[in-house]
């Protein structure tokens, strides 16, 4: 296998250690991810998801097992702090809540200045981050950021991240709380980053259909261990663990596992609604 | 005898005021009544009018033009809100920002402090609430170690202490994960069994697929209502509007598109399997016979 | 190092510490009195024996609440600078305004007596007293029973006008979204400085510019308690909340025989800390 721009092993992490509060969030985690992957995390509510993403870019470092990005160790005390932040762009869950100055195009800006670029490198990147996320930015760099609807503010904060042209991108539950059609557009920029830009991108999510549509490979984590590994088919096709794990499914997988319970020859890996229909045409012959 | 509306929404109109010669219109001559018992959920993309028009149904907002009259009430008379509120309850989104004091049991009866409830009746009435919620082994502890989804089953507790007949979720459950949002749904559907009249406001075209009758709205106004599974046969028009089906609607068409014996308007799961297996019996049978 | 953003997990919010013994289960009323009551005793005795006999009772006190004393002993570390430079002053001015005793040292305008030493031990002994105490309350107490229990004492305030209704609802409030906060603000900091932001780094007097890195959190973090705040206003609303109208009370407070021996006992070891002449 290629060298991998993520590598963590054996990775734990204590919180409160050696109190009676005392919670171990990670134990043991090992997570592989290549150049140019779109990799899913998935488990539900403190699994350790959120304490693992936090290693990426150093917000966390490792207590014990090692954390390699792209070359760079995360618990070495020598490693340029900023540089990997440079490299890993983390985008936190309801990002929106970040915005904090007046004009959109400063706001994007932010990232590339504390960098010191020169003035018309920014501008360039400000440009550049926007039209990824579908933001023209002749028409918005000079709007006011509060008049955004929510959609928007997302779209904003998610290129004030990509301005800084990170190798890798991390996104914290990236479409919580918008509605179907900001959802979907989103979920296409974000597919396109990776597609197009060859990001590597990695997110957390607890919305199945999301993980089925995007994802190339999934992680599935509960209490602080990486329990499982594969391809949203394989993760999906394995009913046990999903239950196990109060993860829920897609429910075109849901329609699959009924007739398969039934004992109809389906594959109940198919979920997506295209594939879950030809798979029942198939059962009737048609 | 037809059973009385205990929500009637007349002609209702709403504007956002931005300042003296500019408003935004969100409700455009809104109608509607709801009936006890009934279970409704109003859907519409963000912008399209549904939160404010669920904030109207207790008098949080009162209409600019029309009215909204609650078991006979109507919700501009001020010195009668406490009535319809009391009646009307809301569960908001965010399931941090609805909870007022520092343990559980306390924030249960803080609407019940405020209606004037005497102490022994309030006593009574927290213990049902979080019994109904399942929540009653927190009743001691602070509220910021709980779950979103716990929170949001203490945010309920707050408002069935109150013994409201009408229970509004506003997009209750878009915060929450798969897992608490089951559990929130779990505890809905056992107090709509109970006879209590919900109202929901959701993205989630499954949640949707559980009610009487869906209310879809785009622009300030109701373009589409129905039962659930007339509304989701609107599988052009839903898209036009930027709004799901469920998998299993949209599974259904797609099976019917290619074979027309399939019945498209399914909603749930379980009819899509229930389906195959009729469709199946029934080409065992041809080829057997 | 590893943990630099960690506010809300490394922290133990509120101090109670609850062990269930005795002092806890008071009655939160009958426990802030006894408390204010000690406190004043405290502020007047300014013997050495009356405050030996104090700090004693503090002592004792963490031992009948079964609270270990480094508690304690640890909310006193911070303020020793404090106490030591108060404790310096006092030594070089109090001679010259405080009237009698033997004088020890007289140089210039520097005078030092038996009773400015005493007073600067005294005033020692005061603050490490208070500083129990306030421990002891505060570990012993949950912030709801607080707010509950100084509600009740202001009552009697609103006869003359005191929103004590309101008040108390403040405070609860603020209690209540103190944890919110400090986890809004962990996330803040660790999403800003995820896009190059750096707090804290610089010479420390070049003010203005480390208050503008500041920026970035503050800003967002007040626009963040504005919602906060709205949303919280319209669910309180819908809850039948009148500002200003009177509310009744879930938590009902029945005071029985410890109390009034708690209440008691503040007075009467406050009676002989004063009594003492020494």
């Amino acid at each position: 296998m290629m060298q991998p721009i993520v590598n963590v092993e054996n990775l734990s992490h204590i919180y409160m250690q050696g109190t009676p509060l005392e919670h171990r969030a990670l134990d043991q985690v090992s997570i592989q991810v290549a150049e140019g992957e779109c990799l899913a995390i998935i488990g539900h509510t403190g699994s350790g998801k959120s304490t693992l993403i936090q290693h990426f870019n150093g917000l966390i470092r490792p207590q014990s097992g090692t954390v390699i990005i792209n070359g760079m160790d995360v618990s070495s005390p020598k490693i340029d702090i900023r540089t990997l932040r440079r490299q890993v762009g983390l985008v936190f869950q309801n990002p929106e809540d970040q915005l904090f100055e007046k004009l959109v195009g400063d706001d994007v800006a932010y990232g590339p200045f504390r960098m010191g670029l020169p003035l018309e490198e920014v501008r360039r990147r400000v440009q550049w981050a926007m039209d990824l996320v579908g933001l023209s930015f002749q028409e918005m760099k000079d709007r006011p950021t509060f008049a955004l609807s929510g959609g928007q503010k997302r779209k904003v904060a998610l290129a004030g991240v990509l301005s800084l042209q990170p190798k890798v991108l991390v996104l914290d539950e990236p479409t919580a709380g918008l509605d179907p059609r900001s959802r979907l557009e989103l979920l296409d920029r974000i597919r396109r980053l990776n597609r197009e830009e060859k990001l590597t991108v990695i997110f957390v999510s607890h919305n199945m259909e999301e993980v089925a549509k995007l994802a190339d490979r999934v992680y599935v984590m509960a209490n602080g261990q990486s329990v499982c590994e594969g391809t949203p088919r394989q993760i999906f096709g394995n009913q046990e663990l999903l239950r196990q794990h109060h993860i829920g499914t897609p429910e075109s997988v849901d329609i699959l596992y009924r007739l398969h319970e039934q004992g109809y020859s389906i594959d109940p890996s198919a979920f997506l609604p295209e594939e879950t229909a030809m798979e029942i045409l198939k059962l009737l012959n048609r | 005898m037809t059973p009385q509306p205990i929500i009637r929404v007349e002609n209702v109109s709403f504007a956002y005021q931005v300042n003296q010669d500019q408003q935004i219109p969100v409700l455009q001559n809104v109608s509607l009544e709801v009936f006890p018992g009934e279970y409704v959920a109003i859907i519409g993309h963000n912008g399209s009018g549904k939160s404010t028009l669920s904030k109207h149904l207790n008098g949080i907002l009162t209409p600019k033009e029309g009215d909204v009259i609650v078991n006979g009430i109507n919700t501009r008379e001020k010195q009668r809100i406490h009535e319809v509120r009391s009646r009307v309850g809301i569960v908001f989104q965010h399931p941090d920002n609805q909870i007022v004091a520092t343990i559980v049991e306390d924030d249960v009866a803080f609407g019940l402090e405020n209606i004037g409830t005497s102490a022994e009746e309030m006593k009574t009435r927290v213990d049902f609430a979080l019994e109904a919620v399942g929540m009653s082994a927190f009743r001691h502890r602070p509220p910021h170690h709980l779950s979103g989804g716990q929170k949001q089953r203490i945010a309920i507790a707050g408002i069935l202490a109150m013994k409201p007949q009408v229970l509004v979720m506003d997009e209750a459950t878009s915060m929450l994960d798969s897992y608490g949002r089951q559990d929130i749904l779990a505890v809905v559907r056992k107090l709509h069994r109970e006879g209590m009249t919900i109202v929901t406001v959701t993205h989630h075209m499954s949640e949707v697929a559980e009610a009487d009758r869906v209310i879809v709205m785009e622009g300030g106004r109701i373009v589409l209502e129905g039962t659930p599974r007339e509304v989701f046969s609107h599988q052009e028009r839903l898209r036009e509007l930027h709004l799901d089906v469920p998998d299993a609607s949209r599974i259904a068409q797609l099976v019917h598109s290619e074979y027309s014996e399939f019945t498209p308007d399914l909603i749930h799961n379980e009819e899509v399997v229930a389906e195959v297996n009729r469709l199946y019996v029934r080409q065992a049978e041809a080829s057997g016979s | 190092m590893s943990a630099e953003f960690e506010l809300t997990r490394n922290i133990t919010i509120g101090q109670y510490l609850p062990t269930a013994s005795v002092v806890h289960r008071l009655d939160p009323r009958f426990k802030l009195g006894a408390f204010v009551i000690l406190i004043l005793a405290i502020a007047i005795c300014d013997t050495y024996v009356g405050n030996l006999f104090a700090l004693a009772i503090c002592i004792w006190m963490f031992q009948i609440s079964k609270i270990p004393l480094h508690y304690g002993i640890s909310g006193i570390k911070p303020a020793i600078p404090f106490i030591i430079i108060l404790a310096i002053m006092q030594l070089l001015f109090y001679g010259e305004v405080v009237n009698g005793g033997t004088v020890y040292l007289k140089y210039g305008f520097i005078t030092i007596t038996s009773e400015s030493v005493r007073l600067v031990i005294v005033s020692a002994m005061r603050f490490v007293e208070v500083i129990f105490l306030s421990s002891v309350l505060t570990l012993s107490t949950s912030t709801t029973e607080l707010t509950h229990g100084m509600e009740r004492l202001l009552g009697p305030l609103e006869k003359v006008k005191f929103p004590v209704h309101a008040f108390a609802l403040i405070i609860t409030i603020a209690v209540r979204f103190v944890p919110t906060f400090a986890m809004e603000m962990e996330k803040m900091m660790k999403a800003q400085a995820s896009r190059g932001a750096d707090f804290g780094t610089g010479e420390w007097w070049r003010i203005i510019q480390r208050t503008k890195d500041m920026f970035p959190i503050i800003i967002p973090l007040f626009n963040v308690a504005l919602s906060r705040a709205e949303d919280l206003i319209l669910a309180m609303e819908a809850r039948c909340y009148t500002p200003g109208a009177s509310r009744t009370r879930y938590t009902q407070y029945k005071a029985v025989g410890k109390d009034y021996v708690a209440l008691i006992a503040s007075i009467v070891i406050s009676a002989v800390m004063l009594a003492i002449p020494w």
